[in-house]
């Protein structure tokens, strides 16, 4: 089953964006997908390097859309981006290590964050999107 | 070491200092383009206050300046003692940039541009300054006049010499000094122009000196111009050649070699000053390593190393690629350096990829990151103990030292702006060493321009991308800020490296530079920006120029002259007109040419001068003209001047002679008129 199912509600109207949100869940699911106890913790520190840079690009693109438009929470918005990719540098520490790992854990925050953040924060920039014009 | 470097060495030592005196932020030598800006403002509005005041006619002109300085010294006195000093300090600033940019190497292969129009600024600088000082017409002016006419007068541009516009206070005309009030207008606004063009390719080029520098700056101006505010010499007085006159050094260093070695030498000197700082940017080419490449897989525009590049050589274009983002980063090849800034930059540029290949939305094509992180793994494998160390450094960094060198593994770049902060990261999360030291080229000035600001403002979280929070800044190290030996002593003892899995909160900055007490950085201010107005205020008129002992005189020879024609008009036959082409058909036959004028100049029975003179016009049917001037000594003399004009083979036309009281200083001028002969006075 996959982790994280995209939803209308998650679009917030910047094309760029959306399209952007769309393949990074496609990416989570696929990892989520090979979280089996015996996988190979390299392929998954593979995976979650690209899924770390991809999210960073991400950010940078939505960052840059923000501050075009003078989104005024953007100070808040790309803070708790920063966040999210000190979280994603821990948990490729987590996977690295072998005694700590533990796939179930590791997708449930994989999953927890990017709930979170699209309910919070990217609903937010959605709202103000929509009441700006 | 070649010039280059040495001069290098010499600006980096002082640049050093005065970060460390006054920080960065306010050291002038890191600026200099912008305190060139700073002055031509002081100059454009003090400027503006004495044209209210002039009087652009050349009769009126001193009195006026006179009465601005003396009448209102609090405003029109200090007005234009800012205009004189701030000029000054432009020249002295724009020279120092000059050295400055070519000591860095900054003007060679693709920053030609920049230089190229460097020069037009430096030449319209001077063109305003001088066409200035004349609008005072004292004998400063004139010697300006004189001199320039005899300069312009050694280019075959002018039919008859502009000398002449200047022999005696009665033949002097306004004309040349209306001339010169229009182009002291409009040279300084051509001059703000070139100025702006001359930025064009620099990405948020400085035209601000920081406010504090800029208040000091105009606040020493003003000290100067209180203490020793600008004046007018003597009234110039064209019926003599003052001996001693001041000279405003910065502007009018030629002028003493116009009289020393003549128009044409100075030309050639001039001439090919210019021709080699044009071509000091192909001399020798340098070479170009390969610009950088976008990874159209790897970039969605996010922008990121657009905002970020020094040079503009990056711009966001619409997407060429099958992804649907909306724009894509391009690379002006004309215009990138290989800095690498723009990989710093990228958000993608992260060493925690894939273990084997990957590579960021942009890179370097002969520094791909992946291989730096190889080579980082590689060499940090053999260090070992407690105080193992990672130096970033740039390139340009020159020699390390042997604190840097111990127990370290050392990766290079064009410049540290290249180093994606993750790669910091990297080396703590992967424990490749116990300490991380950035070293840039010379202290707090970036060969590439923004790289060590840059990488500071990352660090520090000012400026995307980040380093995390979670990296103990303890382990790092600026290498021009630090005390690197404890420094390394420093990192045994730390507790040991752990990087948070909590929220670490936002990252902080590296311990800035050690600066020196306000006191003694104080005091350094003020000795700096005292020798600057020391400097200006002394160059501005000092050392004064003799150009006459006190014992001579002057004697000029100014002669415009159309003799007769060689032939005589004869009247045609009716034959003779008849084999004429009929638009040719003319009742009398006129020959245009006329004879040359010979001259010679004697003074107490010893030829001064002799000398041919050729009829101006194609067709040698003008005015010949002779412009010469002698220097003699002064008192009772004979002279005799002759001049043979009808194309006799000996013996002459026109003798006047004399026996005349030439007093110090006088300038004695002959002249020549078809009517009277001779005169002199």
């Amino acid at each position: 089953m996959s982790l994280i199912v995209w939803r209308e509600d998650f679009t917030i109207g910047l094309p760029d964006v959306d399209l952007e949100h769309r393949e990074l869940i496609k990416m989570i699911n696929t990892l989520h997908g090979s979280l089996k106890p015996d996988a190979d913790a390299a392929r998954i520190v593979e995976a979650l390097g690209e899924i770390h840079a991809r999210i960073a690009a991400h950010f940078a693109l939505e960052e840059r859309e923000m501050r075009r438009l003078n989104y005024a929470s953007t100070a808040e918005h790309k803070d708790d981006h920063e966040r999210l990719l000190d979280d994603i540098l821990d948990i490729m520490d987590t996977v690295e290590s072998p005694a700590d790992y533990d796939a179930e854990a590791l997708g449930r925050r994989l999953s927890n964050w990017f709930s979170e953040h699209f309910r919070t924060f990217d609903a937010r920039l959605h709202r103000w999107l929509v009441n700006r014009h | 070491m070649s010039p280059r470097q040495w001069l290098r060495a010499v600006f980096s030592a002082l640049e050093a200092l005065c970060s460390r005196a006054f920080t960065p932020a306010w050291n002038p030598l890191l600026q200099l383009g912008a305190i060139g800006w700073f002055f031509y403002w002081i100059v454009a509005v003090s400027g503006v206050y004495l044209y209210v005041f002039f009087d652009t006619g050349i009769t009126r002109a001193y009195d006026t300046v006179e009465a601005l300085t003396h009448a209102q010294p609090w405003a029109g006195g200090i007005m234009r003692s800012l205009h004189r000093y701030a000029s000054d300090g432009l020249v002295l600033v724009a020279l120092t940039h000059l050295l400055r940019e070519f000591a860095l190497d900054q003007m060679r292969g693709k920053q030609w541009f920049s230089w190229i129009t460097g020069l037009p600024v430096l030449m319209l600088i001077y063109l305003s300054g001088i066409t200035g000082y004349w609008l005072v017409w004292d004998v400063m002016a004139q010697h300006i006049a004189v001199t320039s006419a005899e300069l312009l007068d050694a280019l075959p541009l002018f039919g008859e010499p502009i000398s002449r516009n200047f022999v005696s206070e009665s033949s002097l005309s306004g004309r040349f000094f209306t001339l010169m009030s229009f182009i002291h207008i409009a040279a300084p606004l051509l001059l703000l122009l070139f100025m702006w063009i001359h930025i064009n390719r620099l990405t948020a080029a400085r035209i601000q000196p920081a406010r504090g520098l800029s208040l000091l700056v105009l606040a020493s101006l003003l000290g100067l111009s209180i203490v020793l505010p600008a004046l007018s010499q003597a009234r110039a007085n064209l019926d003599t050649v003052p001996a001693t006159i001041g000279l405003d050094w910065f502007y009018l260093n030629i002028y003493p070699l116009v009289q020393q070695w003549g128009g044409v030498t100075v030309w050639k000197l001039l001439g090919g000053t210019l021709l080699l700082l044009g071509l000091l940017p192909w001399l020798p080419r340098k070479s170009i390593p390969p610009v950088a490449k976008v990874s159209l897989l790897n970039c969605n525009g996010c922008g990121r190393c657009v905002t970020d590049c020094p040079y503009g050589a990056l711009s966001l274009e619409p997407r060429s690629d099958w992804q649907s983002y909306e724009s894509e980063a391009v690379v002006n090849a004309d215009r990138c350096l290989s800095c690498g800034l723009c990989v710093g930059a990228c958000p993608t540029a992260t060493p925690f990829r894939s273990a084997s290949v990957f590579s960021a939305g942009i890179e370097l094509p002969q520094l791909p990151l992946v291989e730096l992180r190889e080579q980082l793994r590689k060499s940090c494998a053999s260090l070992a103990g407690e105080d193992r160390l990672v130096v970033f450094a740039c390139e340009h960094a020159g020699n390390l030292g042997t604190e840097l060198r111990r127990n370290s593994a050392v990766a290079e770049m064009p410049c540290i702006g290249m180093l994606p902060p993750s790669f910091i990261d990297f080396v703590f999360a992967r424990r490749l060493a116990d300490g991380v030291v950035i070293a840039g080229c010379t202290a707090n000035s970036c060969y590439h321009r923004f790289g060590q600001r840059w990488t500071e403002e990352r660090i520090a979280g000012q400026r995307d991308p980040w380093l995390r929070a979670r990296v103990p800044r303890e382990r790092m190290a600026l290498s021009w800020a630090a005390d690197l030996g404890a420094f390394r002593r420093g990192l045994a003892s730390l507790p040991p490296l752990r990087l948070s899995k909590s929220d670490a909160g936002k990252p902080g900055p590296l311990p800035s530079g050690r600066l020196w007490p306000v006191p003694v950085r104080v005091a350094g201010m003020a000795l700096l920006l005292g020798l600057f107005a020391g400097v200006t205020a002394v160059f501005a008129t000092q050392p004064s120029w003799r150009q006459l002992a006190p014992d001579e005189a002057v004697v000029r020879l100014a002669i415009r002259h159309a003799t007769a024609t060689k032939i005589e008009c004869k009247p045609l036959t009716p034959q003779q007109m008849n084999d004429l082409k009929p638009n040719m058909r003319r009742p009398v036959d006129c020959p245009r040419e006329r004879w040359p004028v010979y001259v010679e100049l004697e003074r107490d029975g010893k030829l001064l001068y002799q000398g041919t003179h050729r009829p101006s016009g194609l067709w040698d049917d003008g005015a010949a003209t002779v412009f010469r001037t002698f220097r003699i000594p002064a008192g009772r003399q004979a002279i005799v001047v002759r001049m043979r004009d009808s194309g006799r083979e000996s013996g002459f036309d026109r003798v006047r002679s004399g026996t005349i009281d030439i007093a110090p200083g006088q300038n004695f001028v002959i002249e020549f008129h078809s009517g009277e002969g001779f005169t002199w006075h």
